[in-house]
């Protein structure tokens, strides 16, 4: 009797243990994907999942999208995540309980390792989606881009077609060159003399010679950074370069093991050496890296940098000290070709906007939803906010002419303002060719397209064929995502350490060069660049 | 349903040894129970993911039905070139952390105890566990601001008093990383970890002081032998307790204090599976390195241990 009692006391605090666990989850997938509920009103209710911007606003208070949501006839329940969405992904997939949409949450590789857990949407498109084929019909390469190497397509593209070719400039401070009177350096060796100065004198004139940092920019893997000198090796980047990867004449590589990546960091370990780049180069945060550059108030503190625009780089009070420098010469008697990073499909084309889990049962309902925001003048909307009077984001004119209005928040600059006001660029969007002329864009972006201005004709340079290496259009087959992701953990580990190294110390680097390539390569790069390269092939004969 | 007492009859509990010893005390079984209940489900239960460690992780088919493959990730994980780095940083974080970290709550305890004015042995005492209560977040951030080359404040400090040279930067250098985390490690935990030593030291016997002082010992002597001795089985139990811990060195502030600078000597074995197992969804790999540290672990343990039984007959089991 006793032993009967404690058994089922054991049996009764197991059971109660696993439904707190969560075991049950054949009971928690009914709400989660499956909820066919509709609302009082008749409309479908849908859960969605949205990755935005850590300024985005509460989406749910974005009148343009209620406008969608009416439009679609659905009810869209939002969980919304700004902050750590990579560790929290691969928690969320591997339970297969996802919501019915996924905005801006899931990649090439997802697909691979969480096979079956999205719908393909391509015989969804083809039946409820009008402006989605529209854009397919217009821009054939976003249908290329959108599908996986098993012929389906799980996420659908974006594409703004109005952002500029590259992404990074390089800045230098006219005001001083002006206030120790030098001229703007053409060449690797103008630069130094330039920074040296920058270093001795008193350039920005408030009586302290130790405040100004001659020359600064962001970890080398990034966006800001001085890989883009590598251009003036006649190595041609683009697309970012992510982990290095470029292609020159049709083949694939990797400017970590490039002669020419050699050249630049001994030139810059000497530039380091001789303290004209900030100690803190390596181990700043992107947010300190910024303030830094905005000086205080009115006194500029950096000399040459990267960034993305004048305003955005160093604040409204300090911008116009600064100019665009156009790519540097080596050598004054240099003859390699200039290159600057041709970033057009990086800037303008985005995969996997929006996805759809395989267990939705609304999926006519869902996909309804997504085509919604893929009517040109709605992605206007979904990507510099609302056109009425509660969003304040864009003006219509009356004549198909839309202007983007100033921030309604007179302390915000205009980039901030999009980014809170919107989806902004992680939105689902399409912008036609043909509404790009009718729209007049804000100062920022103004500005922008004015100062990459110099860049233009270097960019137009870059071969579509054989110097362009746009990473989001390759497809890899599950074997090789997997070998990929591998080497490349493998391969990262090598080569971020021994940059920063490099940089920061006076080692010898024509001596540890060698068997710092050998090691890089035995790592797994040169087993990447095969698999990159087959991709690439297959890339370029699609084609025309 | 009389309660039973240890009288119980003979018949039904013949040749059952285990039962007929422990049926008499069921009320502290059933004390114990909802901790064994709770380890049960969550500690073993979970158990049986390490299984995705042997085989190929397949999402449509869960954790378990993917096929085997064996030793197949151990191996891609001793042959990869960050097997040497990752085992070796993580061995030194963990050992300079247990050298140094697991006297100083001791000593801290000590002090107190030899506080005689209650009033500033709690003010002591809450000063110096507040700092456990910082998240680690905050706590990078906070080494990040005052050790920052330029601006930082201890930085300047150190750099005033010719204790570092000029140009040294705390939070990239890599000879810096290993003292950086584990004093700011002692600052943070010392307080925290000495609770029990001050807890141990308040049962000593007052007569022993007594007796100790009427022997003529000075406050040395009576450290070395009275409060020391008392607290000793506490700190052996404790030392166990740590080895076992030994090589799961805290991935959160050593991830949030990495960077390219300090990375050939802050890649520990956490970080590793993190970056690949977690960021690149390898979840076999992650789960097979994540099982090799464990196996360690568990080593560590045992000889610690054993060790203690031998040389002082006190131990876990």
């Amino acid at each position: 009797m006793r032993k009967k009692s404690i058994l089922a006391l054991v049996l009764a605090g197991c059971l109660a243990g696993l439904s707190l666990t969560g075991c049950s989850s054949k009971e928690n997938s009914s709400d989660v994907g499956n909820d066919s509920s509709n609302t009082p009103e008749g409309k479908t209710k849908l859960k969605a999942i949205i990755v935005k911007h850590s300024l985005t606003k509460d989406v749910t208070q974005m009148k343009w999208l209620a406008e969608i949501e009416e439009k679609a006839n659905v009810e869209i329940e939002w969980q919304q995540i700004s902050a750590d969405w990579d560790q929290k992904k691969s928690a969320l997939f591997a339970s297969g309980e996802i919501p019915d949409l996924l905005f801006n949450a899931t990649s090439n590789s997802d697909f691979v390792q969480f096979n079956g857990l999205f719908e393909d949407l391509g015989p969804l498109i083809e039946k409820d989606a009008p402006n989605i084929q529209k854009m397919f019909s217009e821009h054939p390469e976003l249908k290329t881009l959108a599908t996986q190497i098993d012929g389906k397509l799980y996420g659908t593209p974006r594409y703004k077609g109005i952002w500029p070719g590259s992404t990074a400039s390089m800045f230098i401070n006219k005001t001083w060159l002006d206030n120790l009177g030098l001229q703007v350096p053409t060449t690797w060796d103008e630069l130094e003399t330039v920074l040296l100065a920058f270093r001795d004198g008193d350039p920005n004139q408030n009586g302290d010679k130790t405040d100004e940092i001659p020359m600064d920019f962001n970890p080398l893997g990034w966006d800001f950074t001085p890989k883009l000198l590598l251009g003036s090796l006649g190595l041609p980047l683009s697309n970012g370069a992510s982990d290095g990867y470029f292609t020159e004449g049709a083949q694939v590589k990797n400017f970590y093991v490039d002669e020419r990546f050699k050249t630049l960091m001994q030139f810059l370990q000497k530039l380091y050496s001789q303290n004209l780049i900030s100690k803190e180069v390596v181990t700043q945060d992107y947010s300190k890296y910024q303030s830094v550059a905005r000086g205080n108030g009115t006194t500029a503190k950096v000399g040459f940098t990267w960034g993305w625009e004048t305003g955005d780089r160093f604040g409204n009070e300090l911008k116009d000290q600064y100019v665009t420098l156009p790519q540097l010469k080596q050598h004054a008697d240099s003859t390699d070709e200039l290159y600057w990073s041709n970033d057009y499909y990086y800037q303008n084309y985005g995969s996997n906007a929006v996805s759809v889990s395989a267990r939705s049962k609304n999926k006519e309902a869902a996909m309804r939803f997504i085509d919604g925001f893929y009517e040109p003048v709605v992605s206007l909307q979904v990507l510099f906010g609302g056109m009425n009077d509660t969003d304040k984001g864009i003006k219509d004119n009356g004549d198909g002419t839309y202007a983007i209005l100033p921030p309604a928040d007179a302390s915000l600059d205009p980039g901030s303002w999009k980014w809170t006001n919107s989806f902004a660029d992680n939105g689902p969007m399409y912008i036609a060719d043909t509404l790009k002329d009718k729209v007049t864009l804000g100062s920022d972006m103004q500005n922008v397209l004015k100062e990459k201005a110099v860049y233009d004709e270097l960019l137009n340079k870059a071969d579509e064929k054989s110097n362009v290496y746009p990473q989001n259009f390759m497809k890899y087959s599950t074997e090789d995502t997997n070998t990929l992701a591998m080497n490349q953990a493998n391969v990262n580990n090598i080569t971020d350490q021994k940059w920063a190294n490099w940089l920061t110390t006076k080692v010898d680097i024509e001596k540890e060069w060698a068997a710092y390539v050998a090691s890089v390569n035995s790592s797994g790069l040169e087993q990447n660049l095969q698999i990159r390269q087959k991709a690439y092939d297959e890339y370029l004969s699609t084609l025309k | 349903m009389k309660p039973a007492q240890t009288t119980v009859p003979h018949q039904t509990l013949r040749g059952n040894g285990w039962l007929r010893k422990h049926a008499g005390h069921y009320q502290l079984w059933l004390m114990v129970l909802p901790a064994v209940i709770y380890i049960a489900i969550f500690c073993y239960g979970p158990m049986y993911g390490i299984q995705l460690a042997f085989r190929e992780f397949n999402f449509s088919k869960g954790l378990t039905g993917g096929e085997w493959a064996g030793l197949k990730y151990f191996e891609q994980y001793f042959n990869s070139p960050m097997f040497w780095p990752t085992l070796r940083n993580t061995f030194i974080i963990a050992f300079f952390s247990i050298l140094l970290g697991f006297p100083m709550p001791i000593l801290l305890a000590l002090v107190v105890n030899s506080i005689r004015s209650n009033r500033r042995k709690r003010i002591l005492q809450t000063t110096v566990y507040m700092p456990y209560f910082i998240s680690t977040v905050v706590l990078v951030a906070l080494l990040q601001i005052m050790l920052s080359p330029t601006t930082g404040l201890i930085d300047g400090f150190l750099k005033a008093l010719h204790l570092i040279p000029a140009d040294t930067n705390l939070i990239g250098d890599p000879g810096a990383f290993v003292p950086v985390y584990v004093i700011s490690a002692i600052w943070q935990a010392c307080g925290w970890n000495s609770i029990i030593f001050i807890a141990a030291l308040s049962s000593v016997d007052a007569q022993q002081y007594d007796a100790a002082r009427i022997d003529g010992a000075n406050r040395w002597q009576t450290v070395w032998h009275v409060e020391i001795p008392a607290i000793l089985p506490t700190i052996i139990i404790l030392l166990i307790m740590n080895m076992g811990s030994i090589l799961s060195v805290g991935f959160e502030k050593t991830f949030l204090m990495q960077n390219s600078l300090n990375k050939p000597v802050s890649e520990v074995i956490s970080t590793y599976v993190f970056n690949v197992g977690v960021k690149s969804n390898q979840f076999s790999f992650g789960s097979a390195v994540g099982l090799f540290n464990t196996l360690i672990n568990f080593t560590f343990l045992m000889l610690a241990n054993a060790l203690a039984k031998k040389t002082s007959k006190i131990s876990l089991m």
